[in-house]
């Protein structure tokens, strides 16, 4: 299996876009500085409240994007939409999340789905395969726990809000797509049993120890000492974005000590009616206009150098697999021989797939964020006894009727229409 | 002669007037340079805290979410306080903090610090090694206990596998019940250090013959310890339990990295859940409203302590 590039970090990239950008747009100056990823949210946020702030303003997604929409901080960037043709390059659903009230303020970037990795060489070793169907997943996570191996290496120590891709997972792979369309665009709410049912039933994974060896250990484990345990056999599978490409082979391999190889397989279907194939379709940021920009045409030419060009964008795929996942419209042949076999197979799956309408949805892309803050703060709840997934359901019904009220649901796509 | 006389009474209280007027003069070109040098100090002051503080009592009476304009909303954030489950719940968890801090570090430090006091040798090494927790950054401190304390790569896998295995596979951070605990031993660790040489100077500082005079009165070590040694370092004391209690209430950034209030709030305290509401939930107005409330439980405290000076106790 053909490795991984070695890994180059973001400065590297920058320092190339300061380069070619200065080349192809004169007259603009491109200056980058680097945030902790850990504060810049923060940082930025309190920039440009006080009437600063960068020309280019990224964002953690089209939820976080709406909260700066609503406080007209960001430029309108409908007459680049033309100019740049944008409306041809990029992905029609994805540039709709950008949008509020008809106009387009943030351009998504870093398209993402969530992914079974499994340890290839392990499940060689013991002649497992990725499951296809609820029955498959269930009787393989018995066998590995009682074998003494942690079926799913998982933990939010690190990152308490990373729960959230366990209700997104569960209810788009239980509940269904199309489920979760009525409820987002409609008005069945998340009360209905099919929610619930499929909260239940990651709880009972979590409270049977297979999300990170026990519930106690869900919550403490850190990113780095799970990775580990996936690397090193002691768990079998995770259940992560398709941004774990980026940092995988840390943890497999001579880097980590190990002689094992990383694989994925789409998450199986946990209920009849659920497609074989279901990506959950996720913009992990994005890029805007400061309104108070000085230069809102450089810093739209650069978004357009950043995000549309097919060529570039696949270039720094394959050099940093998942990290600048443009939502182009890829196919096969775009994509460079450098880049990662297992990289490449997901992009074009992914794509495949979503052509076909086989997409669900992440509730930090199509959930408004009031509603993506309590999927991520009460479900701890549940997990410890303190609330019923029936309670937790009822709770988000009301949060999203409310945001659904004030307008702040971005646009659905209905599954087989992308 | 006569005249003489009145003369010499005016000029006596002329020269004494103009004595008290170039007096008052000169006191009041002292206060005005006093003035100067603490003018930029005080407008500093106006601009980094008297300014941020006014915005934040505006914006606690307001619905804001942290960007963009505020919407006057009263009372509501406070009342809304008063109903929010997870205030209380967060409360609790720093009166329990304060209830922790107020026994164990001060404990341990009238301890270590009567130890120390009692050797020469080595004690400044044993100085420099308790103060080095106290100088490492909290982030360092808590990623070191993180890893510790993980329970499948730290100390209690460690143990296990020299057979003894009861702290093998406990999630001192994951479990619901230890978390709260688990962060106040590391941020312990971190403190006590502190209050060590913080009661060692205030030893140091009890006259010697007072123990003479107690040991030659039939006092044993413990009588001497609380007739002597206490009273002896109550200034210190006293300072030690108001800045643990400001600083139990006020707590924040040891909870914040190792578990940001979880698993599902067990170890959340009111200055993480404060976070929590302006910068994930963008409440950044009912955010305001949480810290005025702790700021002004603060305040109580620091009268309390200045009303228990002014009735003349040694503090």
């Amino acid at each position: 299996m053909e490795q991984p590039r070695r890994r180059r970090g973001p400065g590297v990239l920058h320092e190339e876009h300061r380069e070619a950008f200065r080349e192809g747009e004169q007259g603009t100056k491109l200056d980058v500085t680097f945030q902790p990823p850990s504060e810049i949210d923060r940082l930025v946020r309190t920039a440009l409240q006080g009437g600063e702030g960068p020309d280019i303003v990224p964002t953690p997604g089209p939820a976080y994007a709406g909260e700066y929409i609503d406080a007209n901080l960001f430029a309108e960037l409908d007459e680049y939409v033309n100019r740049y043709k944008w409306d041809d390059k990029l992905l029609g659903w994805a540039l709709d999340l950008g949008r509020s009230e008809g106009k387009l303020y943030a351009i998504p970037y870093q398209l993402q789905t969530m992914l079974l990795y499994f340890n290839a060489t392990l499940f060689e070793e013991k002649g497992l395969q990725a499951p296809r169907d609820r029955d498959e997943l269930e009787g393989l996570a018995e066998e590995l726990s009682g074998q003494g191996i942690v079926p799913f290496a998982a933990g939010i120590g690190d990152e308490p809000a990373a729960v959230e891709w366990f209700p997104t997972v569960f209810w788009n792979h239980f509940s269904g797509p199309q489920a979760l369309y009525e409820a987002l665009s409609r008005e069945t709410p998340f009360s209905d049993a099919v929610f619930v049912d499929a909260i239940e039933l990651f709880n009972g994974y979590v409270q049977k120890g297979w999300f990170g060896g026990s519930r106690q250990k869900f919550f403490s484990n850190g990113f780095d000492a799970l990775h580990a345990d996936f690397g090193d056999g002691k768990a079998a599978t995770n259940i992560e974005g398709s941004w774990f490409m980026a940092t995988a082979a840390e943890f497999f391999g001579q880097k980590a000590g190990n002689e094992n190889e990383w694989d994925w397989a789409p998450l199986p279907p946990m209920q009849s009616g659920v497609p074989r194939e279901l990506y959950e379709l996720g913009i992990g940021s994005t890029i805007s206009v400061n309104a108070r920009s000085g230069n809102t045409d450089g810093a739209a030419a650069f978004i357009d150098y950043l995000v549309a060009d097919k060529k570039r964008a696949a270039e720094y795929m394959a050099a940093i697999p998942s990290a600048f996942n443009a939502p182009l419209p890829f196919e096969d042949g775009d994509f460079p021989g450098s880049m990662d076999e297992r990289v490449r197979r997901q992009l074009v799956s992914l794509s495949q797939a979503t052509d076909r309408g086989n997409f669900g949805y992440t509730n930090w892309t199509f959930w408004p964020s009031k509603s993506t803050v309590y999927i991520q703060e009460e479900i701890q709840k549940v997990l410890t006894g303190d609330m019923t997934a029936a309670a937790y359901c009822k709770g988000l019904a009301d949060v999203f009727a409310e945001e659904r009220k004030e307008g702040a649901v971005p646009k659905i796509i209905e599954p087989g229409g992308a | 002669m006569e005249v003489n006389e009145q003369t010499l009474r005016s000029a006596a209280r002329a020269d004494s007037a103009s004595k008290a007027g170039s007096g008052r003069a000169l006191r009041r070109r002292r206060r005005l340079s006093a003035w100067l040098f603490m003018l930029p100090l005080i407008l500093v002051n106006a601009l980094v805290i008297l300014g941020p503080s006014l915005a934040t009592v505006y914006y606690s009476f307001t619905e804001w979410s942290g960007i963009g304009p505020a919407e006057w909303v009263g009372l509501q954030n406070y009342t809304d306080i008063l109903a929010d489950g997870d205030f209380w719940s967060a409360l609790g968890n720093n009166l329990l903090w304060t209830v922790i801090f107020l026994t164990v570090p001060i404990t341990m430090g009238l301890g270590g610090a009567f130890l120390l006091s009692q050797i020469t040798r080595f004690r400044m090494v044993f100085r420099i090694l308790y103060f080095i927790p106290y100088v490492m950054a909290s982030v360092v401190n808590a990623a070191l206990w993180q890893n510790i304390l993980d329970p499948g790569r730290g100390i209690g896998s460690a143990l296990a596998g020299i057979g003894i295995p009861w702290l093998d596979g406990v999630s001192f951070f994951g479990n619901e019940r230890l978390a709260l605990p688990a962060v106040a031993f590391v941020d312990n660790w971190h403190w006590w250090g502190f209050v060590v040489l913080l009661f060692l100077t205030a030893l140091q500082s009890v006259d010697k013959e007072l123990y003479e005079a107690a040991r030659m009165d039939g006092a044993g070590r413990w009588q001497q310890f609380v007739n002597v040694t206490i009273p002896g370092i109550r200034a210190t004391l006293v300072f030690v339990v108001l800045m643990t209690i400001i600083g139990s209430l006020l707590v924040f950034d040891y909870i914040y990295i190792i578990t940001q209030g979880g698993p599902a709030g067990a170890s959340e305290v009111v200055g993480t859940l404060m976070y929590k509401e302006a910068f994930a939930r963008f409440e950044a107005g009912y955010a305001a409203a949480l810290g005025l409330g702790m700021s002004f439980m603060s305040g109580i405290i620091v009268m309390i302590f200045l009303y228990l000076r002014r009735r003349g106790w040694e503090v």
